[in-house]
């Protein structure tokens, strides 16, 4: 039953999405039956959100009880979350300070605390890609440094410094490297991985509708 | 220990303080090197310069603001593009974390530049679970997907949304992505639905998206904050990313060499080594 059930259900959605995909979405039953099914999954989805929250809420205020190695965090973390949460959830009817527009708590918040935080660790990342193109960036064999060519020469392209420096050099360098590395040599290799993931996207699909996938369900 | 040997030691904090100094010295000094417009930042312009005016268009906001500083240029400069145009811009979100509040803010400022009124010229949609979902069911009814804006007001009640049905009325997708989501809109509303489409990435997915333009499922892109920079050049708006440009160019040239100092020492540090053994 535990097994069958998630085994049929994936089945039947998976072939109604398969099939409507050949009828049109409007005119014909399957059609609609498979927008149905869309629908079904942003309802579902919106549940999942709403799990998340209630799971991460249990481990960290168990942690906060348990006085755990680290409790201060979670505690700062259920306060994060029921900020920025609980503001945005009440109508804006009842004050300019709820919901989730202009000059909302939850928008205060977000504009002036989390996208900061968020840039900022993400610019702490120009910091270690420097140290570590310094440290590991060698070239210690023939595919190694043509990557270290190419990306020497598509990284001065990219900047008006570097494209400035490339003019001095005869022959438009810029114009060659958008052409051969990026619309040549790169756009094939590109469309082999995107056709590659494709394929093996096709085939994961397959075998979790065929059943043979069951992994989804914590099962190998 | 000879020079390359302790080339190789280094202090990563030297590192950090030239990375440091390389953000910092221009804004102080600014450069201003003359920025080319590459052939696929020309392209989606002139898309977006093609569209007959007060078309209906859809400006998606699909970057964390992890990334702000690469994508929120390229969002800009579109509507930016869009509002000089008297498109009816239509926003929308597949990223949770704080989509809808970055669509909402953009729009809201560069809306105030040129006049345009919530729900007459453009409209928040907000977020909605679920790309897939989302891509796919806004070709049958944009409605059934978001029956109401990010505030919670009907879409009904909205003027803007009076000519709008489903991807049929929609002239152009301006997609901003900073991940996957921009594939989905290529592969289901693109080639689904026959919609044309611009992508704005950051400069490490836009490789990637050289494949889409060759294949014209996309009619141009803009890479990174150069790809923005480029577009702020067309429209005659110079902003962040024309600012960001010297500093970027900086930093690039820095990393270079390093790389290239790393490479040396290394080389050296090597042959004095084998010179020892033998």
């Amino acid at each position: 039953m535990k097994t069958g059930v998630p085994v049929a259900v994936s089945f039947v959605a998976g072939l109604i999405m398969v099939v409507s995909f050949f009828f049109n979405e409007e005119t014909t039953k399957v059609g609609g039956l498979s927008q149905e099914l869309l629908n079904w999954l942003i309802i579902v989805g919106g549940f999942t959100l709403l799990l998340g929250v209630v799971s991460i809420t249990r481990v960290n205020w168990s942690g906060v009880r348990q006085k755990k190695e680290g409790w201060i965090y979670k505690v700062f973390t259920l306060i994060s979350i029921f900020a920025m949460a609980l503001p945005s959830l009440l109508p804006e009817s009842w004050s300019p300070l709820f919901g989730r527009s202009a000059g909302s708590i939850y928008d205060w918040l977000f504009v002036y605390l989390q996208a900061p935080m968020m840039a900022t660790m993400f610019a702490t990342l120009a910091f270690y890609i420097a140290s570590a193109a310094y440290r590991a960036f060698r070239a210690r064999s023939a595919e190694a440094t043509l990557l270290l060519i190419t990306a020497t020469l598509v990284m001065l392209w990219r900047v008006p410094m570097g494209e400035a420096f490339l003019n001095l050099f005869p022959g438009d360098i810029p114009a060659w490297l958008n052409t051969y590395i990026m619309n040549g040599a790169n756009l094939a290799v590109q469309r082999g991985i995107i056709i590659g993931a494709a394929l093996g996207a096709s085939s994961m699909s397959l075998r979790i509708i065929l059943g043979i996938e069951r992994t989804y369900m914590g099962k190998g | 220990m000879n020079i390359w040997e302790r080339m190789q030691v280094i202090d990563r904090r030297w590192v950090y303080l030239m990375v440091a100094l390389a953000v910092i010295i221009p804004f102080i000094i600014p450069m201003k090197f003359p920025i080319s417009i590459t052939p696929e930042t020309q392209s989606l312009y002139d898309a977006v310069e093609a569209l007959p005016d007060s078309s209906n268009v859809m400006l998606v906001f699909d970057y964390y603001p992890s990334t702000m500083a690469e994508t929120e240029p390229m969002a800009v400069a579109a509507a930016r593009h869009f509002f000089s145009k008297d498109c009816r811009v239509i926003t929308l979100s597949n990223i949770p974390l704080g989509g809808p509040s970055m669509a909402e803010n953009v729009t809201r400022l560069i809306a105030e530049e040129y006049g345009k009124v919530y729900g007459v010229d453009y409209v928040n949609l907000g977020y909605k679970y679920g790309y897939v979902s989302v891509l796919k069911g806004m070709g049958q009814s944009i409605e059934s997907i978001f029956p109401t804006d990010n505030s919670g007001t009907p879409l009904s009640e909205l003027p803007i949304m009076d000519s709008v049905v489903n991807y049929d009325d929609i002239a152009f997708i301006f997609e901003v992505a900073d991940n996957a989501t921009a594939d989905y809109w290529i592969a289901i509303v693109n080639a689904g639905y026959g919609v044309p489409m611009g992508v704005g990435a950051t400069a490490v997915m836009a490789p990637k998206f050289y494949a889409f333009v060759g294949a014209k499922q996309i009619v141009g892109l803009l890479g990174g904050m150069k790809g923005a920079a480029e577009y702020e050049i067309l429209i005659d708006q110079k902003d962040a990313a024309f600012k960001g440009m010297d500093i970027q160019s900086l930093v690039h040239l820095l990393i270079i060499g390093l790389v290239v100092m790393g490479n040396v020492s290394f080389f050296f540090g090597r042959r004095k080594r084998s010179r020892e053994k033998s």
